[in-house]
């Protein structure tokens, strides 16, 4: 089991170094407008976007090597460039070169927006993120699987039918649109604001931090538990009709007991990775709901980016996403064995 | 109990030799939806949804972008159905033209990414090969990412815009595709109908394309229907984030998020009825491809949990 962990892990760096590469062909080498237009505005003269490129470092080469003579774009990207006659060329100070010099040190760059350390505004902006996240997984899985669990244990009863039209309006309604709500039917209604923006710590005002966060996390877990709820419901109904579940009933086990520990556990491997998914649509549903209450974390770190162009950031960001992805799978894939004792990692 | 009744009625001998008449197609439909009421229900809002496509923008009442400072704010009448927002555009009227978008906007991913990956899915999964593994490995490196985190990045290549989000939700439609008929393919093929249909001399071609793709319609079709929900859902998030369709132009998505923006705690119907009217295309699209399962593939009944 370690060594298979090992394994695993010893491919991160590979994956992280390929996603880097990728967002730099996306981001430097691929775009149509250019960067110095969309930061300088439309009115920037010549020496205005030149002396931004100069400041941003965007007139290097992207990659180290290049092909000289036919070519400025990278060779292996461009099928235009033929490779006859032409010499590879290597540049020390390339883009892409220095930004995996300084990240390998943990320096990630300064925002182009505010020229602020990436990785301080990165832990800065963590918390809020990992909260919002952290709240809406354990009401996703807690409402995933016990529901789940009773919609099975219950089956054609009212309970049931309520568990699967709620779980279809949830696949179906987006959470923008609750998120939403959220803000506007209390306020209507109550006269009640949901708090948004800023983000205190849960040790220093509690019921703030709590009315800042539960009601969204809320939403998005509730919203992303109906995938894992309709999985779970369909996995159960199997397995309580297998023979071992007929005979723990049959030496008068306790309901509680064989749908916990004998059909729960045989059903655990589906369901965790119903899980995983799970995780990966609550860190995407969090972005929404950060965008909506202005809630300071990464994922609107991320989109007030996106819409400035702030390289570095989305840089950075689309490698952590990737660790969070692969790190994820990887804790998903242990948590077979530690939950049922059969599986074994080679 | 079931199965006694069953031999029975095969051993009790034919009453008639009359070759009962085939009913009527509308008869057969009519028999189909009295069975899956909510199939049909969400069948029609799926054709009501495509009409108001085709002809929101012709039979809506008001110009949805004519401004009119006369009828800001107005509440649902029998005037303005769904009220004015704060210029006075008809909001009935935005949400019928808005209609529109979504409709293109589903066709082209379906067009440019279900198809092809469909496509791509059956004869990956059928042939197998160096193609079909690096298919699947790109398919899995692709929905493992948060698909608002893919659509960031490249929007942040490509500039915001409708083009950009088509191509994105379109690669993934194609992933998904291929992913959900490369299981079926590889299954379809292990089946006695293949075998025998290429002992009387098929060829591999033939094979697949008026054997195997007859025999996996269903899937492809419940696939389409439950794609393009996710294809509605996905220009609706992005729009509302600002990052879809141009601004002011008629759409769920923006007008919601505007309509927040602009006085929407005051007005809550302004939200209410763009938000509505896309969970209820979302929802007929779900649904309808539920009751497709359930309908062509008797055989997956149950594994959805809609429905028994």
């Amino acid at each position: 089991m370690l060594r298979y962990t090992l394994r695993r892990l010893s491919f991160l760096p590979i994956i992280l170094l390929a996603v880097s590469i990728i967002t730099f062909v996306l981001l430097r080498v691929l775009p149509t407008e250019d960067f110095a237009d969309v930061i300088g505005g439309i009115n920037a003269t010549q020496e205005q976007k030149d002396a931004i490129r100069d400041k941003y470092g965007l007139r290097a080469p992207v990659f180290p090597v290049t092909v000289s003579g036919q070519c400025e774009r990278v060779v292996w990207y461009v099928p235009k460039c033929s490779l006859d006659g032409s010499v590879l060329e290597f540049h020390p100070h390339s883009q892409y070169g220095s930004w995996l010099i300084h990240a390998l040190r943990g320096d990630f760059g300064t925002t182009f927006n505010n020229n602020a350390d990436v990785r301080h505004e990165f832990v800065r902006r963590f918390p809020a993120s990992f909260e919002l996240v952290f709240l809406s997984l354990s009401f996703s899985v807690f409402f995933g699987i016990s529901f789940g669990i009773l919609s099975a244990m219950y089956r054609n009863t009212p309970l049931d039918y309520g568990v699967r039209i709620f779980a279809v309006l949830g696949t179906s309604i987006p959470e923008f649109f609750l998120l939403t709500l959220l803000i506007v039917i209390p306020s209507y209604l109550w006269n009640y604001a949901q708090p948004s923006g800023g983000y205190v710590p849960i040790y220093d005002d509690p019921m703030h931090n709590l009315r800042l966060f539960l009601p969204p996390a809320l939403i998005v877990g509730v919203a992303g538990s109906s995938g894992l709820m309709r999985l779970v419901r369909t996995t159960m109904l199997e397995v309580l009709r297998s023979d071992y579940v007929r005979t723990a009933r049959a030496k008068g086990l306790r309901g509680r007991t064989v749908i916990l520990s004998h059909a729960l556990r045989n059903a655990s491997t589906p369901i965790l990775t119903a899980v995983g998914t799970a995780f990966i649509a609550v860190f995407g549903g969090s972005l929404v709901a950060e965008r909506i209450l202005s809630i300071q974390g990464n994922g609107l770190f991320f989109f007030t980016s996106t819409l400035s162009r702030d390289l570095p950031v989305i840089q950075f960001l689309a490698v952590y996403t990737a660790a969070v992805v692969v790190i994820v799978n990887l804790v998903v894939d242990l948590s077979y064995a530690w939950a049922d004792p059969r599986v074994k990692y080679s | 109990m079931a199965a006694m009744i069953e031999r029975e009625r095969r051993l009790a001998p034919m009453e008639s030799w009359e070759i009962p008449r085939p009913k009527p197609w509308y008869q057969k439909l009519a028999r189909l939806a009295a069975d899956n009421p909510v199939g049909a229900v969400s069948f029609a809002i799926v054709v009501l949804f495509v009409a108001v496509g085709v002809f929101g923008a012709s039979i809506a009442p008001y110009n949805p972008k004519e401004l009119d400072a006369s009828s800001q704010y107005l509440g649902p009448s029998g005037v303005h159905f769904f009220g004015t927002d704060k210029f006075g555009h008809d909001v009935f009227s935005r949400v019928l033209t808005g209609a529109q978008i979504d409709l293109k906007f589903g066709l082209v991913v379906m067009l440019v990414g279900f198809i092809p990956g469909v496509m791509l899915g059956v004869v990956s999964g059928y042939a197998r090969g160096w193609a079909d593994y690096v298919i699947q490995r790109s398919a899995e490196a692709w929905t493992a990412f948060p698909a608002l985190f893919l659509l960031l990045t490249f929007v942040s290549a490509f500039g915001p815009g409708l083009k950009t989000v088509e191509i994105v939700v379109a690669i993934s439609a194609l992933f998904s595709g291929s992913r959900l008929l490369r299981a079926v393919a590889l299954i379809e093929k292990q089946k006695e109908y293949v075998t025998s249909a290429r002992s009387t001399g098929a060829t591999e071609t033939r094979l697949l394309l008026r054997h195997v793709v007859p025999n996996i319609m269903p899937f492809i079709l419940v696939g389409f229907s439950s794609v393009f929900a996710v294809a509605v859902l996905l220009e609706a998030t992005l729009s509302f984030l600002g990052l879809g369709v141009a601004p002011g132009t008629p759409s769920w998505g923006a007008d919601l998020s505007f309509n927040a923006d602009n006085q929407g705690t005051k007005y809550p119907f302004l939200v209410l009825f763009p938000g509505l009217a896309i969970s209820l295309v979302v929802l007929a699209f779900n649904l309808l491809g539920d009751t497709l399962r359930d309908i062509l593939d008797p055989r997956l009944r149950g594994s959805t949990g809609t429905r028994k």
